[in-house]
């Protein structure tokens, strides 16, 4: 094949360049993709992926060609490390390093299937050999994700196989940064880290902003807790969000491009940054890039280690080396931004978008999702829902096609509770409301918010007080306290919210919650502050009832508040086998050996120690 | 020239001034804490929360950075903005329930007490407007303090919680301190800065022995200072009263007429 010598210099180099790599594949008998995501990882991936690699390179007596490749997540976590096989697209579950002589041995050299590391159906039992017959597949659209679990992450060559840089060929090639811009803007593209804000309309304000030079910021700063959609992305397919801010940087009249990446995030500061020198090295990136003329270089910047980071004046202050602080200002930074120049900041998930709108078209994209909300968009799964994992979805599907089709309902059939969406400053979605479509509009009529696409499935065992004080607490911690609202209103809320659930709720708490609930929204410098009631509001909005009864009968309906419950002895289910009374650190337990024991209400502080040694679940919560 | 319409009164106002710069300018009070003209505005109290016409909504914003780029409906005395601004008021009370200034700022906003419990720790009535850490940095131009922390554990330190090298006892932070957590104590000879701990020489004057500035000032001036106030420090340091009647002295011994006009002070 033609090995590429320097740089690509035009456009036709691209191409032939991309037609002998797909010559290539052409001879290749076997591609086995280990699934290396967040979830696989510390599953043992990172070895099944080693053994396959050392396999291959044993069994490289040229009789079968195999090449394994590393890939970014491919959804299913839950059963991680996946392994998935072509030709026949074979899919592998729970896979451990054990596993690979004998996928080896039935799948690679063979045409047979491994039947145990199949995905089985639940109650059916029957195997599925694809992921079409895997339940959590179904009604996925991936665009933003469309190569990630597909391409060697690591891989540029693979990048480009798939199509990738074509995009950029093409807007490039043969359109007007003017063209660019109005693409983007029909698309209807919304932008994917929170605010949902009309992608085309800031990149017009940027564009028509005044100082030189402009920048360019994915910002992957990702810290919602448990949400890990831009970590996947930036893993398994950093070219994506690179193809994209070249195009966005041609498009507004930018030359310098930043990628701000969490701290916390190794792997993907590892990929961008190896991505970034492999693309400049063939000349996609740098002076020139494909003898269009254009020039745009990008530069990797690691976060501040900070939630509050990732809002956008926080960001370009920690960009600048500056502490990563919101800056209270009324001039939005598209015009005044990172070094007080016109900086467009997108979400590197908006980002990965961009190629395939301006690939496929905007008409393309805005056929998809709902009026108002156009695409799809990225949600780690997680919670008491039976499959988590990485989902992508058209715009507009319903929590319950999310849940339950595709996460397969809630852990143990038990009932539903709520759904937390839109990561810490979001809010909890009662079952009666499964039905509706998620999109950017409906989510907020609802109390909640698509934020950066975090859902946290919740089944009845959740308190939703607590719930609300867990994010509150996290929020407490995450401000920066530069504002008074922020710094001195969250902690009177969760102070508030730590008596109720400690059992000293009076009358008026839910009023008092809800007043400074529009004090921080009203006075917050900042987003963080200004939302940082929304989980006590929605969770007041749907489950006041939970709230009352904790504050007025001080009960928890959950049974999750310690002391707002009792522990009781089921007679019928206690076979006196004397565990919990010698466990009992207050010797509130009775009973006499083989006969039901009984616990002196009087004594018993409520520690739990019974629940946690009963083996025969005869300890009760009442 | 835009006109900013502040509850039913049309000012005159520049591009890019402050709405509090229009309403001070006109004697209309906006209460403020983080604010102080000689500095950076920093919108961080939150307690000069006015509400801007939006065209069908009303936008709380901070009048002390609010740029003024057209004309603009302010109001200030509407029954959302006084809640907002007693609202934040009563949160600064419940953390600094001590501070006389803040209650006597309080009582001016119709907050004579606060319904909130003291649920974060200040030091010595400490606010965290920041006015300190700015000055230090924005006109001394020294760090010698910094905001560290992050929400309710932010606080006011010198590195390390040391007394800081920088410091040259100045005196600007304990200056635009609001509420006296800040203070410069003379103790004989000896200056310290409270609550950092830094401690200097004093320096007098020559003639009547009253004390001057810290000596450490005087060294940073003789460093740094434009050439003019070179000058003045290589000759005799007087106070301003030694310095007057030197003055006096020397224009009679002259044959001069009478007492010269009043010499400004310094
Ligand atoms: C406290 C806070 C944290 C945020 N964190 C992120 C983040 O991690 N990633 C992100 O893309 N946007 C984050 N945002 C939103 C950004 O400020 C900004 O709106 C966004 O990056 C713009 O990109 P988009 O238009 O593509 O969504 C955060 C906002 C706030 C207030
Ligand atoms: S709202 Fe919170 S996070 Fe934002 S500036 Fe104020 S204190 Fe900092």
């Amino acid at each position: 094949m033609k090995t590429l010598v320097g740089k690509f210099e035009s456009f036709t180099d691209l191409e032939q360049y991309r037609s002998a790599l797909k010559d290539r594949a052409a001879g290749v008998d076997c591609v086995i993709r280990v699934c290396c995501g967040p979830g696989c990882i510390p599953k043992g991936a990172s070895k099944v992926y080693e053994a396959f690699r050392q396999a291959a390179e044993e069994a490289d007596d040229k009789t079968v060609s195999v090449v394994p490749k590393l890939t970014g997540c491919q959804g299913l976590c839950e059963c991680g490390p996946i392994v998935t096989l072509d030709p026949g697209g074979i899919f592998y579950q729970h896979v451990q390093e054990g596993d690979v002589a004998e996928i080896w041995r039935e799948s690679v050299l063979g045409s047979g299937v491994v039947d145990r590391l199949l995905h089985h159906d639940e109650k059916t039992g029957q195997a599925a050999r694809t992921t079409e017959g895997v339940p959590f597949y179904q009604g996925h659209q991936r665009i933003a994700l469309a190569l990630c679990g597909v391409i060697d992450a690591r891989s540029i060559d693979d990048y480009i196989a798939a199509g990738g840089y074509q995009a950029l060929a093409k807007a490039l090639g043969s359109m007007k940064p003017e063209e660019v811009l109005d693409e983007v803007y029909r698309s209807g593209l919304r932008g994917r880290g929170g605010g949902g804000f009309l992608t085309g309309r800031k990149w017009r304000s940027a564009r028509e902003a005044h100082g030189e030079p402009k920048f360019v910021i994915a910002n992957g700063d990702e810290g919602d807790p448990g949400a890990f959609m831009d970590r996947a992305l930036m893993e398994g397919a950093p070219h994506a969000v690179i193809e994209g801010m070249i195009i966005g940087g041609y498009a507004i009249g930018s030359s310098n491009g930043y990628i701000y990446v969490r701290d916390e995030y190794p792997i993907a500061v590892q990929r961008l940054r190896d991505a970034v020198a492999k693309a400049r090295e063939m000349g996609l990136l740098g002076e020139n890039i494909l003898g269009s003329g254009f020039s745009f270089d990008i530069r990797i910047s690691r976060g501040g280690g900070a939630f509050v980071c990732g809002e956008s004046t926080a960001l370009m202050a920690s960009l600048e080396g500056r502490v990563g602080e919101p800056r209270a200002k009324y001039v939005h930074t598209v015009e005044f931004g990172f070094r007080n120049k016109p900086s467009l900041l997108n979400n590197v998930e908006t980002w990965a978008n961009v190629p395939a709108i301006i690939g496929r078209g905007a008409d393309w994209f805005a056929g998809i999702g709902t009026a108002k909300s156009k695409g799809t968009k990225v949600f780690s799964l997680v919670g008491k829902v039976k499959n988590t994992g990485l989902v992508e979805v058209p715009m507009g599907m319903t929590l319950r096609q999310i849940i339950y089709q595709i996460g397969g309902g809630i852990r143990g059939d038990r009932p539903f509770k709520a759904v937390q969406t839109g990561g810490p400053s979001g809010g909890c979605i009662p079952a009666a409301y499964l039905d509706e479509a998620v999109d950017f509009d409906r989510l907020t009529e609802l109390g909640s918010m698509m934020g950066s696409g975090g859902m946290i499935v919740m089944d009845e065992d959740t308190c939703m007080v607590n719930i609300a004080r867990y994010f509150l607490r996290f929020l407490k911690e995450e401000s920066c306290g530069k504002c008074t609202p922020c710094r001195e209103g969250i902690a009177q809320m969760l102070h508030i919210l730590d008596e109720i659930v400690g059992g000293r709720g009076t009358s008026g708490d839910l009023e008092r919650l809800q007043e400074l609930a529009v004090l921080l929204e009203d006075t917050a410098l900042c987003a963080l502050g200004k939302t940082a009631a929304n989980p006590v509001l929605s969770t007041v909005r749907y489950f006041r009832d939970e709230y009352q009864e904790h504050i007025e009968n001080h009960r928890c309906p959950a049974k999750e508040c310690r002391g707002l419950f009792r522990y009781q002895i089921d007679a019928a289910a206690c076979t006196g086998c004397g565990v919990c009374r010698k466990k009992c650190p207050v010797e509130a337990i009775t009973g006499k050996k083989k006969e039901p024991h009984l616990i002196d209400a009087d004594k018993c502080t409520n520690c739990g120690t019974c629940f946690d040694v009963c083996r025969f679940a005869a300890v009760k919560k009442v | 020239m835009p006109t900013v319409t502040i509850d039913n009164q049309a000012f005159a106002a520049e591009v890019d001034e402050t709405i509090l710069q229009v309403a001070a300018r006109n004697g209309v009070w906006i209460p403020t804490l983080c604010y102080h003209a000689a500095l950076e505005p920093y919108a961080s109290c939150r307690l000069c929360m006015v509400e801007i016409d939006r065209g069908g909504w009303w936008q709380m914003v901070t009048a002390c950075n609010y740029p003024v780029r057209r004309d603009v409906t302010v109001r200030v005395e509407s029954e959302r903005a006084i809640r907002a601004r007693r609202g934040v008021m009563r949160l600064l009370l419940a953390r600094a329930p001590e501070s006389p200034e803040l209650r006597a700022l309080a009582s001016r906003l119709g907050v004579t007490q606060t319904d909130f419990p003291t649920v974060t720790e200040a030091e010595g009535n400490c606010i965290l407007c920041g006015l300190c850490v700015r000055a230090c940095e924005e006109r001394i131009g020294t760090a010698a303090i910094s905001l560290t922390g992050r929400g309710v554990e932010r606080k006011v330190s010198a590195p390390f919680g040391e007394p800081s090298e920088e410091c040259i006892l100045c005196g600007s932070c304990a200056a635009v301190c609001p509420v006296g957590t800040i203070r410069l104590e003379v103790h004989g000879d000896e200056w310290e800065l409270v609550p950092f701990g830094k401690k200097g020489p004093a320096q007098r004057c020559a003639a009547c022995g009253a004390v001057l500035t810290a000596e450490l000032v005087r060294e940073a001036l003789a460093r740094r200072g434009p050439a003019a106030v070179q000058g003045i420090l290589a000759g005799e340091e007087l106070c301003a009263r030694c310095k007057r009647k030197k003055l006096v002295g020397q224009l009679l011994a002259a044959g001069g007429s009478g007492a010269p006009s009043a010499p400004s002070e310094r």
